[in-house]
């Protein structure tokens, strides 16, 4: 019984990364409308070209790091969440014994 | 090896100099509380290094974006931001699972670069401040 819930909670902790990941989706396609539009700016404008580039590259980490929060999510519930969770399933048989 | 656009080379550097000092502070605040282990250090080392790198390759391919063609501009970039973010995970997860890297160390660096962009207009402020008398002083030469 203790193993299938492992199982379970593993298999869950597997499946909350996967969707978390989801999150890298939107940064991608709001990057690329982004980067898209600064090219129609500098074709306006080829002289603001360095001033262009350097707000887009910022713009760019900016809508980046919420991608980069789903990634740090599902880094910890693969590395760190089965550790701590399974530390709690135990604690409660234990308990129940 | 083609030549790094100096744009992106400033930006970078900018970037790197806060990965650097932040790294550093999460060192000091990880000693202070009594749980550094070299996991630490090499931990924050891959972290950093995958910041800087992914910060690095968007630069590089925002300032290709930019030089060249404007079709497919938005699929170029979308697919570098994929390639991006499998490689970080890629370097996080080899670094914690082969290398036994301590998690934190290794994921917080990752957010190490949003910071220093929040203090960019911060940084912009005082440079124009201490740029401005100089050139007011050209004037009144």
């Amino acid at each position: 019984m203790v193993e299938l819930a492992m199982g379970i909670m593993l298999g869950l902790c597997g499946v909350g990364a996967g969707i978390a990941l989801i999150a890298g989706i939107g940064p991608g396609i709001g990057e690329g409308q982004a980067v898209a539009a600064a090219c129609e700016a500098i074709g306006r404008q080829p002289e603001a070209k360095s001033d262009v580039t350097s707000t887009m590259i910022m713009g760019c980490a900016i809508a980046e790091t919420t991608g980069l929060y789903g990634l740090i999510i599902g880094i910890l519930l693969i590395f760190v969440a089965p550790g701590i969770f399974s530390g709690v399933l135990k604690d409660t048989v234990l308990a129940l014994k | 090896m083609a030549k790094l656009d100096p744009t992106v080379r400033k930006e970078t550097e900018y970037i790197a100099v806060w990965v650097i000092a932040l790294s550093l502070l999460m060192e000091a605040v990880f000693l202070l509380i009594g749980k550094w282990t070299p996991a630490v250090l090499w931990g924050n080392l891959a972290g950093a290094a995958a910041a800087v790198g992914n910060y690095l390759l968007l630069g590089i391919t925002v300032a290709k974006a930019a030089s060249g063609p404007a079709d497919k501009v938005a699929l170029r970039v979308r697919s570098s931001m994929t390639a991006r973010m499998l490689g970080t995970a890629a370097v996080c997860a080899l670094a914690i699972g082969l290398f036994h890297t301590d998690v934190y160390a290794t994921v917080i660096p990752l957010l190490f670069p949003r910071v220093g962009i929040a203090f960019r207009p911060l940084v912009d402020r005082k440079r124009g401040k201490t740029e401005a008398p100089s050139e007011g002083s050209d004037l009144l030469d």
